[in-house]
């Protein structure tokens, strides 16, 4: 077996490398995690608000909650 | 009301609950990211065998310092500007005072004409079919729609607690003191609360009904009742 042959591996700061890898890793993870959330709840939540109040109609809403007889203070006509 | 099992918050019926509930997704997420950064480096640590030697580490020190400073600015500013519009009062076109007591509260509509009546829980055996089980009451409170309300709160004996999830309201009903809020409903609807300081047996047991329609029908209601 002649050593020539084979590469010198590397000696030094290994845990360094592993480190910066998984601290790389870790934060990517995070924001991952982080963007997943902005956008699978928080997002769509805006949107269904805003989509709900963008045609509302309160009165249209009142009439047919009133006709269902949920107001005790408006009863139904 | 809350659905059986529900964990989040009830869809908001006022404009500063549907920027609490905004905000509340913004340090979900804060929390989320921070919660999940640090169960990776502890599955990291604890899969493998980590040894070091190392004694001076100051750029990491300077990293995990300044970054937890900004994460609290980017939580501390959004919170601060709710805290401020929940103090805006501008014109409040209706005030209205609760009175919390051992186990109702009493509601007084001094404004235009005279009027105070008492809100009871209605009791199970009592309850209508169809109707919600410790939530509802004989007298509910009338207000109108998209009008600002000031809520005058204070209590008769021991400390209560006036408390409207949906409308993102929940303010101490003290002895001796007047504590100020205001709300204005963005549509019409039935919505409910439960009294959130403990105040004895009962402190279960007598809930917040607030009815809110149109002003016509709030000042037909309003006419009728003190008449």
């Amino acid at each position: 077996m002649s050593s020539a042959l084979l590469p010198k591996p590397q000696m030094r700061r290994l845990l360094a490398r592993r480190m910066k890898f998984h601290l790389f890793g870790a934060f990517l993870v995070s924001l991952g995690c982080a963007a997943l959330y902005k956008f699978g709840v928080a997002e769509p939540r805006k949107r269904a608000y805003a989509e709900f109040y963008k045609n509302y109609d309160p009165m249209k809403d009142f009439e047919v909650m009133r006709a269902a007889g949920v107001f005790e203070s408006a009863p139904p006509k | 009301m809350a659905n059986h099992s529900q964990l989040g918050f009830q869809d908001a019926s006022s404009p500063i609950m549907e920027e609490l509930v905004e905000f509340h997704d913004h340090a979900l997420m804060v929390a989320l990211a921070i919660c999940a950064l640090v169960l990776y480096l502890l599955t990291l640590m604890l899969m493998e065998k980590l040894s070091s030697n190392t004694v001076d580490a100051q750029e990491v020190e300077l990293i995990w310092t300044i970054l937890p400073a900004i994460v609290l600015v980017l939580l501390a500013l959004p919170s601060l500007q709710i805290l401020y519009m929940m103090d805006e009062i501008d014109e409040p076109d209706l005030t209205l005072k609760a009175i919390g007591h051992q186990w109702y509260w009493t509601y007084e509509y001094t404004d235009f004409k005279d009027l105070s009546f008492d809100s009871y829980m209605i009791p199970t055996t009592d309850l209508p079919s169809g109707h919600f089980r410790l939530l509802e009451v004989d007298h509910r409170i009338v207000i109108p729609m998209e009008s600002p309300i000031r809520m005058i709160i204070t209590a008769d004996d021991v400390l209560h607690s006036w408390a409207v999830p949906t409308l993102g309201v929940k303010t101490d009903a003290i002895p001796g003191r007047l504590n100020q809020t205001s709300f204005i409903t963005t549509r019409p609807g039935v919505f409910y609360g439960q009294c959130s300081e403990i105040c004895g047996a009962n402190h279960s047991y007598m809930p917040i009904v607030v009815e809110s329609t149109p002003l016509k029908h709030f000042e037909a209601w309003s006419s009728l009742l003190s008449s």
